[in-house]
């Protein structure tokens, strides 16, 4: 299957076109550069479990990409997007082969690859650089990282030859996004005294530890993230102008038990005009790493110094972002590892029963929710669910600038009480 | 399977490995000598046994075995055969050069069965290739999917089992099912053909009505699909000029993603079917009276409309009725559909 590679290679070799100055040549030239420079050097390497007529068919696109003229003529290109797409459909159906996590990371490999053979198509035909970035998400998020994550590296330079960012940031200036956020008509519950979270300012990493995380007590850290930017810079403008125009997966429906939940990706845009702007119904972009995908976005937080505390690397540390209108719930489960609940914008009405508590909520049997319990904890069912009433909990209303230290395996019942973007840290 | 005559002959269209460009209507299947007895199609090649018994492979990886070949079980790591008095596994990187990388002999009076049928069990594509079912079950047919089996007995009763994420096994839940079990909502129709797609489930009661179950992803259900609809682009089109949330409401289709149980699938003018088949993510039934339809994922022409569109529910075939064939049998392979058909 393998074609004659050029001896120029990829760095010298020009399309016709390119003697023309436009911007899309610009970019087409910054992005191959960001390619290694032979054939060679671009080596695809995978288990015995990756099939070599797969192998073969990427080395097929390689072959195409580091030819002749590279993807200049229209027909090279063709064939190019064409296996392409095919690298994309086979390993997208072993992707969905088993569950998420036993997926083998060779085949997320390989749909990365088929995702930057498709971009490159792409770019060199001077698609739009909105669906082209839409490709290298579907990369990001469904696959594994390349070329020393070659993909983030793709959309840093796509990002500044696109303008559809600010088509959004013009429409809605700061003041109306300020006013949308706060919503005054929802009703916050009572919180009892015997039911508060303790709060404290700026704790040493010692007092931390001695009173809260070797108890597993839980408790509201305040003053740890005044400093960080994304309390003053976030802002749905800002999520506009930085991510705009990348997919990223959405939960529908009100909460996860729910028969009618599902989960979809979309554009950031859409997001916001869909579920932030307009409230026709709910959209939560939940646990996701958004960090790992948008770096940038990543720059305006930091990892809280006490999560030095654990014995996990500072690598181990998963962050996830949540971000959602009014009214999003997440019910009550627990999680296996330690979080740190850092609330950015909006307010979260918040309960937290101990583990100890796990035989009064009522825990789903099917393995897929057993993390989670079978109660509506605002409205819970005693008649089905008798002994959750004297499960004993505490509450607090988290506000920006707050940090709820969560110990492992702490039940939490979380509940939007505004637009409200919180960002977790799940550490050991 | 039907014997070959001279007016006889099999079709192909959708994937043909990918030496050659997508799209493109029907082609003929190149005929063998002693004709084709068996299509068993695997995602980049083909394997055909002739009459005389002899294996041709064609697509990436082609190659022939000489006679005394009753059966094949093609995948993408090894090809399974049924040669001689025994079941073999050629590893498939190696081409059939060198000889099987696993042998089992049918010892004496232990029939040789349709694969993936063995003797006390079935057979897989991946080591160690042989897996035992219960001795007390009786098996007619197996059909194996990306992640789930389906079994059909004597008495036109189905099992299923593996995993159940997508609702393939029709037991209703998504729990993953260890042991053959029955698909009761099936229990006192009698089945006379089943088929497994990658992640869902097809089969044919003796009347020759067509049940449906697993994941609908491209439609290959034939159900409402989500991704067929563009619903996203509706919604933002309607958000941009202005739609009420009821005018919203009443264009909502209810969606399914997922059929957990067997659902009833009616053909146009009811007709009845005698043949099915499921590629990965489509599905094709031969009627009675010999015509074709297809529906499910279509991007790579598998669906034989001449266009690379998936389809939510069935849709005739036309290139048969206006060439003059009338349908016999259909095979479909992970992303293609063999079709054999015969002059009217």
């Amino acid at each position: 299957m393998s074609q004659p590679s050029s001896p120029e290679g990829l760095a010298t070799s020009s399309c016709p076109a390119a003697d023309q100055v436009s911007a899309g040549n610009t970019m087409w030239a910054n992005i191959r550069a960001l390619l290694p420079n032979t054939k060679e050097d671009l080596k695809l390497d995978f288990s015995e479990k990756v099939e070599e007529s797969v192998i073969s068919l990427l080395q097929q696109a390689r072959d195409l990409l580091y030819g002749a003229g590279s993807l200049c003529s229209g027909s090279t290109r063709e064939t190019c997007l064409q296996v392409s797409e095919i690298i994309i459909d086979y390993s997208w159906e072993k992707l969905n082969i088993g569950t998420w996590r036993d997926v083998d990371k060779d085949w997320r490999r390989v749909y990365s690859y088929g995702c930057l053979f498709k971009v490159l198509c792409m770019c060199s035909e001077q698609g739009t650089i909105a669906d082209t970035i839409r490709v290298c998400d579907m990369g990001l998020l469904m696959g594994a990282s390349i070329l020393d994550n070659i993909l983030v590296r793709i959309i840093n330079v796509l990002q500044k030859h696109l303008t559809c960012g600010k088509r959004s940031a013009e429409e809605d200036t700061k003041e109306s996004c300020r006013k949308k956020i706060r919503n005054d008509h929802t009703t916050v519950p009572s919180i009892k005294s015997k039911e508060v979270i303790p709060r404290v300012h700026c704790p040493s990493l010692e007092h931390f530890r001695d009173n809260y995380l070797i108890p597993q007590k839980p408790v509201i850290l305040e003053g740890i993230v005044d400093h960080w930017p994304c309390m003053k810079k976030w802002s749905l403008d800002y999520l506009r102008q930085i991510a705009g125009c990348r997919t990223v997966p959405v939960e529908v429906g009100s909460r996860y038990t729910d028969e009618e939940w599902s989960q979809t990706l979309m554009i950031v845009n859409d997001f916001i005009d869909q579920y932030i702007v307009n409230k026709n119904s709910i959209g939560y972009l939940a646990q996701h790493q958004l960090f790992d995908q948008i770096p940038e976005l990543k720059q305006d937080i930091c990892i809280p110094d006490y999560c030095s505390l654990g014995e996990g690397e500072e690598d181990n540390i998963t962050i996830n972002a949540w971000f959602g209108p009014e009214g999003t719930i997440s019910p009550l489960h627990q999680d296996p590892q330690q979080n740190f609940l850092v609330q950015v914008i909006g307010r979260k009405y918040i309960r937290l029963y101990s583990p100890q508590e796990s035989e009064n909520l009522y825990q789903h049997e099917t393995q897929i929710l057993h993390n989670t319990s079978q109660v509506d904890v605002e409205d819970p069912d005693l008649v089905k669910f008798p002994k959750f009433e004297r499960a004993a909990f505490q509450a607090c209303i988290l506000t920006p600038g707050q940090v709820l230290f969560i110990p492992v395996k702490y039940w939490h019942y979380v509940r939007s009480l505004d637009v409200s973007f919180s960002v977790s840290f799940w550490w050991l | 399977m039907a014997e070959p005559g001279p007016q006889r002959g099999w079709f192909v269209f959708g994937f043909r490995g990918f030496a050659e460009p997508r799209g493109g209507g029907a082609r003929r299947v190149e005929p063998e000598p002693g004709g084709i007895r068996l299509v068993r199609p695997a995602w980049s090649y083909t394997g055909l046994v002739t009459g005389r018994g002899r294996l041709a492979l064609r697509g990436w990886l082609a190659g022939a075995l000489p006679g005394h070949c009753q059966d094949l079980l093609p995948s993408e790591s090894h090809v399974l055969l049924l040669r001689g008095a025994a079941l073999e596994a050629w590893a498939r990187g190696a081409g059939l050069c060198g000889g099987p990388a696993w042998r089992r002999r049918l010892h004496p009076g232990e029939a040789a069965r349709p694969l993936p049928l063995a003797p006390g069990g079935y057979v897989t594509p991946r080591p160690p290739f042989l897996c035992p079912l219960p001795p007390a079950l009786r098996a007619r047919k197996l059909v194996l999917g990306h992640e789930h089996a389906a079994l059909l007995c004597p008495a036109g009763t189905v099992y299923t089992w593996g995993c159940g994420r997508h609702g393939q096994l029709g037991h209703g839940g998504l729990e993953p099912v260890l042991e053959p079990r029955l698909v009761e909502a099936l229990h006192g129709v009698p089945m006379a053909d089943v088929a497994a797609g990658g992640w869902h489930s097809v089969s044919v009661s003796e009347g020759g009505d067509l049940y449906v179950w697993g994941w609908n992803e491209s439609g290959q259900l034939a159900l409402p699909s989500k991704a067929l609809w563009p619903g996203s682009v509706l919604m933002a089109t309607c958000l941009s000029q202005g739609c009420s949330q009821a005018a919203l409401g009443a264009e909502a289709v209810d969606f399914i993603s997922i059929q957990a149980f067997p659902a009833l699938l009616d053909l146009p003018e009811g007709s009845e079917v005698s043949k099915v088949s499921c590629g990965s993510r489509h599905t094709a039934a031969v009627t009675r009276t010999g015509e074709l339809y297809t529906w499910g994922w279509g991007k790579y022409g598998q669906l034989g409309h001449n266009e690379p569109a998936s389809s939510d529910h069935p849709r005739q075939v036309g290139y048969f009725p206006a060439n003059g064939l009338t349908v016999e049998d259909v095979v479909c392979g992970p992303w293609n559909t063999y079709v054999c058909a015969v002059e009217k």
